[in-house]
């Protein structure tokens, strides 16, 4: 069973299409939902903040969307990622499914909305006379070491929460203090020096950063590209490990 | 079955296992040995966790052993049927053998492409139509796209569902969903078969098709393992059996003698219970 990588690749299709089709199965606008979401998100906070800091931040609401659309890919992927084994337990429980597979195509589907929504990005660029620099085609760098950290996060978080059910409500006040820990929506000037350190600690805001740069045509800092490259790995590795550990034990406390 | 130990298996599976008499061996259980943590109050909270261990009484949660020291072969062709009364660890059997569950010791060896026709219908998605529940369950039985659009056709027409391929599964009546999910799993060419009880799905037309189906599958050569009540389906069907009570073989050997000391031990049970009733 599921030797060869095409037949994993068809399952995770499969499994990507299904929860496409899923989550707006109830919709009337179905798909759209996807581009609405943060273009309402980002119309709400442009007028709320932009009257703040829009002296500081060129285009605000470039700034904000290149930062909110990563946010929200790190943030839906692995929670995606952390339920994806116990939300098909049912089929775990009665068939063999390598359960990795749940929990690729939990981040494979919330990297798909993240792309769809990317023509939001592109279209209030062009709405807003944003330039398009070449350097955009950089942007590709930290988008992909983000989506390895998500995973390899996503693993961890997977295996702790079968055992303990309560995981996920303390990971929503995680993303919620890195939301703001991530200056999605303010300048990181207003920060104050000593504290910009500690920020710059965060993957999550070194992913935002580099991404804002490319967006806004600077080189991204290469330093902060490695830090990034090396955390997503690192934390990769663990959740390899964690979950190749746990695995064989999980369906047992499904 | 995890991420790391792929490269592992796939060399087994190369190197074809034989056994010291040159039979070719189709599933090799060796020491085999399942547990089950049973606790009352279960911790499945961090808080919960946190302060009993702070309050140290956290309850030790006890095992039970649904598989005790199981060993045996399955040689490759052979059909092979699997006794005991309920709760004798059969379906856990199956579902080890099948990779559902990983054992807690042992070893179980598996030779050849294998099609447990355990759940059929435990992959279906309620709100897919039943022909995008064909390539899902297909995706998960590891079939590949190319695969499923070639034999398509011959799935609905297996199923006999017609026009209400294209309706949800939601709508379908329990004899559809389990026609489509027969259909489905037969689909593959396994070399080992695993069987629960599956034998009689749908209508009595549909029982009949489908027995057939197994039939012509077995005919091909196919390695069977087989769980059953039905003393007479397995009579008919295996050639080797395998009686297990408690986790544990209590008779290995050919059908008859086998399913013969089953059922008079069966009947001996009965009349033990009556006798102590008196």
């Amino acid at each position: 069973m599921f030797d060869t990588i095409e037949e994993k690749k068809f399952l995770l299709k499969q499994l990507v299409k299904k929860n496409l089709t899923s989550k707006y199965k109830d919709s009337s606008l179905g798909i759209l939902w996807s581009f609405f979401n943060p273009l309402l998100t980002m119309i709400v906070f442009t007028v709320i903040f932009s009257m703040l800091f829009g002296r500081n931040i060129e285009n605000y609401p470039v700034y904000f969307l290149s930062g909110r659309l990563l946010y929200d890919f790190f943030s839906s992927g692995s929670k995606g990622a952390m339920n994806s084994i116990k939300r098909n337990s049912g089929i775990l429980k009665k068939i063999y499914v390598p359960k990795y597979m749940f929990a690729i195509s939990a981040v494979c589907y919330e990297f798909v909305n993240f792309l769809i929504s990317f023509v939001i990005l592109f279209g209030v660029m062009i709405v807003t006379g944003a330039p398009f620099h070449w350097t955009l085609i950089l942007s590709i760098i930290p988008m992909g070491l983000l989506f390895i950290l998500v995973f390899g996060l996503g693993l961890i978080l997977a295996i702790c929460n079968t055992y303990f059910s309560d995981i996920g409500y303390l990971y929503n006040i995680f993303t919620l203090v890195l939301m703001y820990a991530s200056a999605l929506f303010y300048p990181m000037e207003i920060v104050p020096a000593r504290i910009q350190m500690i920020f710059t600690l965060n993957p999550v805001y070194t992913a935002i950063y580099s991404f804002r740069e490319c967006v806004y045509g600077v080189l991204p800092d290469p330093f902060s590209i490695l830090y990034l490259g090396v955390f997503a790995f690192m934390v990769l590795i663990i959740g390899i490990i964690l979950f190749d550990i746990y695995e064989k034990k999980l369906s047992l406390e499904l | 079955m995890s991420l790391l130990k792929q490269k592992d298996e796939s060399l087994i599976k190369n190197n074809k296992m034989i056994d010291e008499n040159g039979r070719e061996i189709a599933i090799s259980v060796e020491n085999l040995v399942m547990e089950f943590k049973v606790s009352k109050d279960r911790i499945d909270t961090l808080k919960e966790y946190v302060i009993r261990t702070i309050k140290r009484n956290k309850t030790a949660s006890k095992t039970v052993r649904i598989l005790d020291d199981l060993t045996f072969k399955v040689y490759k062709g052979e059909r092979v049927g699997v006794l005991g009364f309920n709760g004798a660890g059969k379906s856990t059997l199956l579902k080890i053998i099948s990779g559902i569950y990983e054992p807690t010791d042992g070893d179980v060896k598996i030779n050849g492409k294998i099609a447990p026709l355990l759940a059929l219908s435990a992959g279906f998605d309620k709100n897919y139509t039943g022909r995008n529940n064909i390539y899902l369950n297909g995706a998960f039985l590891s079939m590949t796209e190319d695969y499923i659009n070639e034999h398509f056709d011959e799935i609905v027409e297996f199923s006999e569902l017609g026009e209400f391929i294209n309706y949800p599964v939601k709508n379908y009546s329990s004899g559809m969903n389990s026609k489509l999910g027969f259909s489905i799993a037969t689909l593959i060419k396994p070399d080992i078969l695993i069987i629960d009880e599956i034998l009689s799905v749908g209508d009595i037309k549909f029982r009949k098709k489908s027995s057939e189906k197994i039939q012509s599958m077995m005919q091909e050569g196919v390695t069977v393992l087989l769980v059953s009540h039905s003393i007479a389906q397995i009579r008919k069907i295996c050639d080797r059996c395998i009686w297990i009570e408690n986790g544990k073989l209590v008779m290995e050997g050919p059908t008859e003698e086998v399913c013969d000391a089953y059922v008079e031990n069966a009947e001996s049970g009965k009349k033990k219970k009556k006798g102590k009733k008196k």
